[in-house]
């Protein structure tokens, strides 16, 4: 940075503690007006804690803040939001069953302006930006990337010129991201500060002006994105050593079906399309990748599979036994291991501690006549800790406090402890830095020699990594099934996808 | 016949005036996302501050001010500590009934057997109380009956029509939310469980002034048990309080109705038993019946909110 501006914010010393974690140490940052900035880290390195704090969520432990040379402090985020600083969080902040208009007025309702700004000056906020939403429109009826928009424009209505995102591409699709960047740009043109935070290498080389990298807690690297030369410059400051994500995977030497399914439609009792029609086979020894755009069906068949919703029709063929799609829900079935999409929820219990949620599924291996072996089930938790370098306040911390990926990481290990004939695995890379993603893929890899794999995903690159055949799904139903090796085939995949072409 | 009618009905708005006051207010108070199962508790105090403020001053005024005012003091120690200490909300609720029921049997005991010292008699609006049969139900009533009728309106207006309805609906269903559009919860969700006791005290006060002046212990007699199963009949919608208060209102008219004709189908015990039996066969039909009234609930009901955790 040559010429320097006078900064819109600045942060020295910040510090924050939870317990025995020190989420940030010591972190100093200035922010200029008109800059897109980009924060990597590695899971649990403290970004979102920064961010939250900088949005007047949490309050630092020690440190100042100092808006445009002013020190402020917040108290909570409508001071923050009084200051112009406004955060779109990773689970975003708008009352589901209320009206696009209403979440805005509701967060209008706190600013002093009395006049009902609402109708003509959001459309218009909605126009400059590019950010067109149905402001009648129910937020629970949105998709991920229109509930964005409303995010964004929540704040712009209440004149943010600071606008942080905590992974804001992560539920995305490949057109939205390329939407949000356009809107990112247009916002910094008008002088507005922007802050992403995000794991995807290639996103921060495409938008960003300044990048900075904190690990561990610490700001450890910050610099303009025009002297970055490469993606791998950036991975050797993320983590200190090179990280391409170049998993090599071994042609595929498939066994016996485990599991082939036909004529599947579901999920039952449900007004929702869901999916119709799936056929395929999934072979010990190979990775079938299912892969399309969030929102087509795929977390319903996930589920189904999985026996969390029942499912309508069609035949199920697993280990040699058959089975009509009714019966498939009914009680679980020995050999399956499922990673859900929802961590939070779905996979792990917040409030009890590492060592119980590694049990979770597993409860028949760690007991022994009544008791549960909780000795063992430690012994074994930390071996997954240690192999996949899980970072948190250790085994007796609820998992609740996990960062991420960090969570992601323990309820893989999980889940490859049972040894399982099919692995079931959704969105499993979603949200974790380039080393856990790494890991992650290494891990199914790995366990293909053992299980069938079928990896349920919208990334791309992850399915080409991984999958030695790749099905797209759109809208319920599977277009086609390809062949990994055919290098050819991305671009169909991508067009397939995007439902621009039949199968 | 026609008088008997209007006999009826007067009763039966009269017997469900206390319901409702106390139901506006725990709509407003659970739509925040706070339960608080303590209206039983802060109607009974309620009641027993009106009629010792009655006694001491003959104010009118007075005693029902002290009575909503008992309510909402009552009401804010359960906000003490379900909000802020983020205790078990039934847990609480629970201890303010009891806390209440104790309380006033032992501070009341000097009144028992005074004569009362303030009588809201009905006060029929003139021209209104004169058209047929609705005069005669509806507008020969006491003011607090009065008072009632302009509330339900208002209530809904507040919560579907101006922006602090829309942050209590929105703290209800997301209060984490509400917090990140910078709004104060925690004083949101406070307003609106004083708003609650506030309600239920004025219910009290009906009681021990209008309905049947004086203090008598006990003398709701489960009336904010039934105020909370209307807030889950109602849909936690302020107009259909009204059908809900009134069925229970006439439930008890008709009660006393066939007592006062001397039939004796029907032993007496079982009468008074009706208006609760009945509120809760309506309470387990309407929630059965598609489950679609339980998705109206409030999202957040009765979870604490905490930013950091
Ligand atoms: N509310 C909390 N209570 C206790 N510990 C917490 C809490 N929030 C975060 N932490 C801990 O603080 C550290 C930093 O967490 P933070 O969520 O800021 O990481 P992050 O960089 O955003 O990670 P990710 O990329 O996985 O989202 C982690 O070790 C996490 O376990
Ligand atoms: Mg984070």
């Amino acid at each position: 940075m040559t010429s320097s501006p006078p900064a819109v914010l600045e942060l020295s010393g910040i510090t924050k503690h939870f317990g025995d974690i020190t989420a940030n140490r010591a972190i100093d940052w200035s922010l200029n007006a008109g800059r897109i900035y980009a924060l990597l880290g590695e899971n649990g390195a403290g970004k979102s804690t920064l961010m939250s704090i900088l949005a007047g969520r949490y309050q630092p432990d020690a440190g100042t803040i100092r808006r445009q040379g002013r020190t402020v402090r917040f108290q909570s985020p409508a001071q923050a939001l009084a200051a112009g600083i406004g955060m779109v969080y990773q689970r975003f902040m708008l009352v589901a069953p209320l009206s696009v208009a209403e979440n805005i007025r509701l967060h209008g309702a706190a600013g002093r302006s009395r006049s009902d700004r609402q109708g003509a000056s959001i459309r218009e906020l909605a126009v400059r930006y590019g950010l067109a939403v149905d402001p009648d429109a129910l937020v629970q009826d949105l998709s991920m990337g229109e509930r964005q928009r409303v995010e964004i424009l929540k704040l712009l209505n209440r004149r943010a010129d600071i606008l942080i995102f905590d992974e804001p591409t992560a539920v995305l699709t490949h057109t939205e991201i390329a939407g949000l960047f356009e809107v990112f740009q247009r916002l910094r043109d008008e002088g507005k500060t922007i802050v992403f935070i995000t794991h995807k290498l290639e996103e921060v080389m495409a938008v960003a002006d300044e990048i900075a990298v904190m690990r561990r807690g610490r700001m450890v690297a910050r610099l303009a994105a025009a002297d970055v030369r490469s993606q791998h410059d950036l991975a050797r400051l993320m983590v200190g050593r090179e990280i391409i994500l170049n998993v090599d995977k071994p042609p595929a030497a498939p066994g016996e079906t485990v599991l082939a399914v036909s004529g599947l439609s579901g999920p039952a009792g449900s007004s929702r399309p869901g999916f119709e029609e799936i056929a395929f086979e999934v072979r010990r020894g190979e990775i079938l990748a299912i892969i399309g755009v969030a929102g087509n069906g795929q977390e319903d068949l996930a589920a189904g599979l999985a026996g969390l919703t029942p499912l309508k029709t069609g035949r199920l063929t697993f280990k040699g036994r058959r089975w009509r799609a009714p019966q498939w829900g009914r009680k679980p079935h020995e050999g399956i291991a499922y990673i859900p999409a929802d961590r939070d929820r779905t996979a792990s219990v917040g409030a009890i501690d590492l060592v119980e949620n590694f049990m979770l599924t597993q409860l028949a291996v760690f007991s022994r006549a009544l008791r549960l072996d909780r000795r063992r089930a430690a012994a074994a938790t930390a071996a997954a800790v240690e192999r996949f370098a899980i970072r948190g306040g250790g085994l007796k911390a609820p998992a609740g406090n996990l960062s991420g990926g960090n969570l992601q990481k323990l309820v893989l290990a999980r889940e490859l402890a049972r040894h399982p004939d099919l692995l079931l695995a959704e969105q499993p890379t979603q949200g974790l830095d380039v080393r856990a993603t790494e890991a992650v893929w290494q891990a199914l890899l790995h366990q293909r020699a053992a299980s069938a794999v079928l990896l349920i995903t919208g990334d791309l690159k992850e399915a080409l990594s991984l999958a030695d055949r790749i099905a797209v799904i759109f809208r319920g139903r599977i277009l086609d099934t390809i062949a990994a090796r055919d290098s050819a085939a991305i671009d169909r995949i991508k067009l397939l996808m995007a439902g621009l072409e039949t199968g | 016949m026609i008088e008997e009618l209007a006999f009826i009905g007067q009763i039966a708005v009269k017997s469900s005036i206390a319901v409702l006051l106390a139901t506006l207010g725990e709509i407003i108070a659970e739509r925040s996302g706070v339960l608080n199962l303590g209206v039983e508790g802060m109607m009974l105090t309620g009641a027993l501050a009106g009629a010792a403020v009655g006694v001491a001053t003959g104010n009118p005024v007075a005693a029902t001010v002290a009575a909503a005012l008992a309510g909402g003091l009552l009401a804010l120690v359960h906000g003490f500590f379900s909000i802020s200490l983020r205790v078990n909300q039934v847990l609480s609720g629970l201890a303010l009934t009891i806390l209440g029921l104790g309380l006033t049997s032992f501070l009341g005991r000097p009144l028992i057997g005074t004569r009362p010292g303030v009588r809201l008699a009905p006060w029929p609006i003139p021209g209104l109380a004169e058209i047929p049969l609705i005069g005669d139900i509806f507008f020969r009533q006491s003011v607090l009956a009065y008072l009632a009728y302009i509330l339900v309106p208002l209530c809904w207006v507040l919560l579907y029509r101006t922006r602090t309805g829309l942050k209590i609906r929105a703290a209800g269903e997301d209060a984490a939310a509400v917090d990140a559009a910078g709004i104060n919860v925690f004083r949101l969700r406070y307003l609106c469980t004083l708003a609650g006791g506030l309600g239920a005290g004025l219910a009290g006060a009906y009681l021990s002034l209008a309905y049947t002046p004086g203090w008598k212990e006990s003398m709701t007699g489960g009336q904010g048990w039934v105020a909370i199963a209307m807030v889950i009949f109602a849909g936690w919608n302020p107009l259909k309080a009204v059908i809900g208060a009134f069925l229970f209102g006439g439930l008890t008219a008709l009660q006393f109705y066939f007592q006062a004709i001397g039939i004796e189908l029907i032993p007496a015990y079982i009468l008074r038993m009706l208006p609760y039996v009945l509120t809760i066969a309506v309470m387990v039909l309407v929630n059965t019946g598609g489950g679609r009234r339980r998705g109206a609930s409030p999202a957040a009901l009765g979870v604490a909110f905490n930013r950091e955790g």
